[in-house]
């Protein structure tokens, strides 16, 4: 039966699709293609002539006349790929223990606690990191809490500091890394393990060559889930971070919302989606070659 | 478990891990309750004020400062909690019927771009907001449409359909065509076959994507916030907004309200599949 003819109806199931994402979701990735080659109007809006300063500002080629490059957009490139790679690290220091745990739990306690850990997904995300405005401010109950046992004598900088942007990242971002990692080690031979044990491998060897490899995959699929929002992300920054927690986001942000310079605010897009197109090229090539299907 | 203080170790971790998850959101119910105003952290004792408040029904208020703000943010809120459900009851009929034909056209028939299709239709969830939401800015300011209510499910819909689609996919994965070829034999149309055989089987899968995209739309604070016009604010936009001017204890009764909302929300998710599986 997987083999049915083209017909009418396939027409008709794929052409609300095809016509809604073309034109809601291809084209405004192309509009920002085109306009972050145009130069910026004087009052917002764009005029309609070839300008590739808009990528010199931030790579180096700038002119000094008509625009100035400023080292400030690379920096704050380099630290969005360095906070996002960090929010990858730690979320996998977290969750690789855990998901080793609970998939060891009994049955009931293993469900109570993966619905734990989907839970998140359903809250609010504005909430969550709400939450963590409450805990960080120097009124918050961190601080409070500390002076009150006397461990400080003064409240601690720790909101708008660059730990707490990596800090509401991995909050964010922890269940997206657990469920493929948990998938992964649920999948794991046990008897492969037991079997590297006996035969003499200690842990540490067992852990390299039997449970890695075969977590790897979950591993990759966890890291890619989680970077590519956290690059982009602005929310997070905006809500925690201040000027030295800054990241691209934001800059796009300003660019659309309060400097009104379209075409530099669309440049700044594209990179952002570069990124997230090389991360997704590799990883589907790397998944490719090491499973012989994507 | 071959090393039991190992055993203990790993289950001290978790159970911090899962303490990290959800202590925030205790803080935010507790202090929902507390009755200082200026300052949240300092406990001065239970009050439902700040949830009466949000409904315009308390007088605390006044003890606070500007009464008529504190009015008018209840009237405001209670707008955007409208527009959000309604963006979202939209948004979810119509991502749920695109991605529904979609994933139905991609498992049961076979052409040529079919591959073409399983990639791209990766890359709506892919796709950073931040990116999608100036780009959607652009289009339709360029275009000249103003930005509504329209714009907002648009919004929402182009990454929706990709989370439908997902989910009534593996759906479809798991449905034996044979039914449907039992069906064809028979002398049914293509068109009946489609309806009468594998559109209830699929049922369940269809209202799992349903809920999903619905939560998400709820959610969604991005792409609403670039593609959303001055008269038309969702709920996590209005948030957003207030936490950007600064904090108010009412924000803790709405934190609160939408906490437990989202609570019942994965337990009726948690019970759906429970049935599914049955």
């Amino acid at each position: 039966m997987a083999l049915r003819r083209q017909s009418v109806i396939l027409g008709l199931l794929l052409a609300p699709v095809t016509l809604f994402l073309g034109v809601f979701f291809l084209l405004p990735l192309l509009i920002i293609a085109v306009f972050s080659v145009l130069s910026p109007g004087l009052y917002g809006g764009v005029e309609w002539t070839f300008y590739h300063w808009n990528y010199g500002r931030i790579f180096g080629w700038a002119d000094g006349i008509m625009e100035i490059y400023e080292p400030i957009y690379l920096q704050i490139l380099v630290r969005s790929l360095s906070f996002a790679a960090l929010t990858v690290l730690l979320t996998l220091a977290l969750c690789y223990p855990v998901a080793f745990w609970v998939s060891r739990l009994p049955d009931r306690w293993r469900l109570v606690f993966l619905f734990l850990i989907t839970l998140p997904f359903f809250s609010s995300l504005i909430v969550r990191l709400y939450a963590w405005l409450l805990i960080l401010k120097p009124t918050g109950l961190l601080n409070t809490s500390l002076l009150a046992l006397g461990v400080i004598s003064e409240p601690l900088e720790l909101l708008y500091t660059p730990t707490a942007v990596v800090l509401g990242m991995v909050y964010v971002m922890v269940p997206f890394m657990f469920l493929p990692l948990y998938a992964a080690v649920d999948n794991l031979d046990r008897a492969q393990v037991e079997a590297s044990l006996d035969l003499g491998a200690t842990r540490a060897q067992t852990f390299a060559k039997v449970i890695l490899p075969q977590t790897l995959p979950g591993i990759m699929g966890g890291a890619v889930i989680v970077f590519i929002p956290s690059v982009g992300n602005f929310v997070v920054p905006d809500v925690l971070g201040g000027a030295k927690g800054l990241m691209i986001g934001n800059l796009v942000e300003q660019q659309f919302l309060s400097a009104r310079n379209w075409p530099f605010g669309s440049a700044l897009s594209m990179i952002i989606m570069a990124v997230v197109l090389t991360v997704l090229l590799v990883s589907v090539t790397r998944a490719r070659k090491a499973g012989g299907h994507a | 478990m071959r090393n039991p203080a190992g055993w203990a170790a790993l289950t001290g971790f978790s159970l911090a891990f899962f303490a990290f998850i959800y202590a925030p959101l205790f803080v935010i119910v507790g202090y929902s309750f507390n009755a200082n105003p200026v300052n949240m952290m300092i406990w001065e004792g239970f009050t439902l004020d700040w949830y009466t408040g949000l409904f315009g029904l308390s007088d605390r208020a006044t003890d606070v400062g500007n009464r008529a703000a504190y009015v008018e943010s209840t009237d405001q809120m209670i707008a955007a909690l409208k527009t959000s459900l309604t963006v979202a009851l939209f948004t979810t009929t119509i991502s749920t019927v695109i991605g529904t034909a979609t994933a139905i056209a991609l498992a049961r028939y076979r052409f040529r771009a079919r591959g073409v299709y399983n990639g791209f239709l990766m890359l709506p969830m892919m796709m950073p907001d931040i990116v999608l939401g100036i780009g959607l800015l652009i289009f339709f300011v360029t275009l000249g449409m103003n930005l509504s209510l329209l714009t907002i499910i648009i919004g929402h819909c182009t990454f929706l359909t990709s989370y439908v689609f997902i989910i009534v996919q593996a759906r479809i994965a798991g449905i034996d065509p044979a039914l449907e070829e039992a069906s064809a034999d028979l002398g049914a149309s293509e068109w009946t076959t489609l309806r009468k055989v594998l559109l209830p089987q699929l049922a369940p899968g269809i209202l799992g994507g349903a809920l999903l995209a619905f939560v998400i739309s709820m959610d969604d604070l991005v792409i609403t916030y670039f593609v959303s016009g001055t008269g038309d604010t969702t709920l996590p936009v209005f948030i957003f907004g207030m936490i950007r001017r600064g904090v108010k204890p009412e924000i803790n009764a709405i934190a609160t309200l939408l906490i437990l909302a989202s609570v019942v929300i994965a337990a009726l998710g948690l019970w759906l599949r429970s049935r599914k599986t049955d």
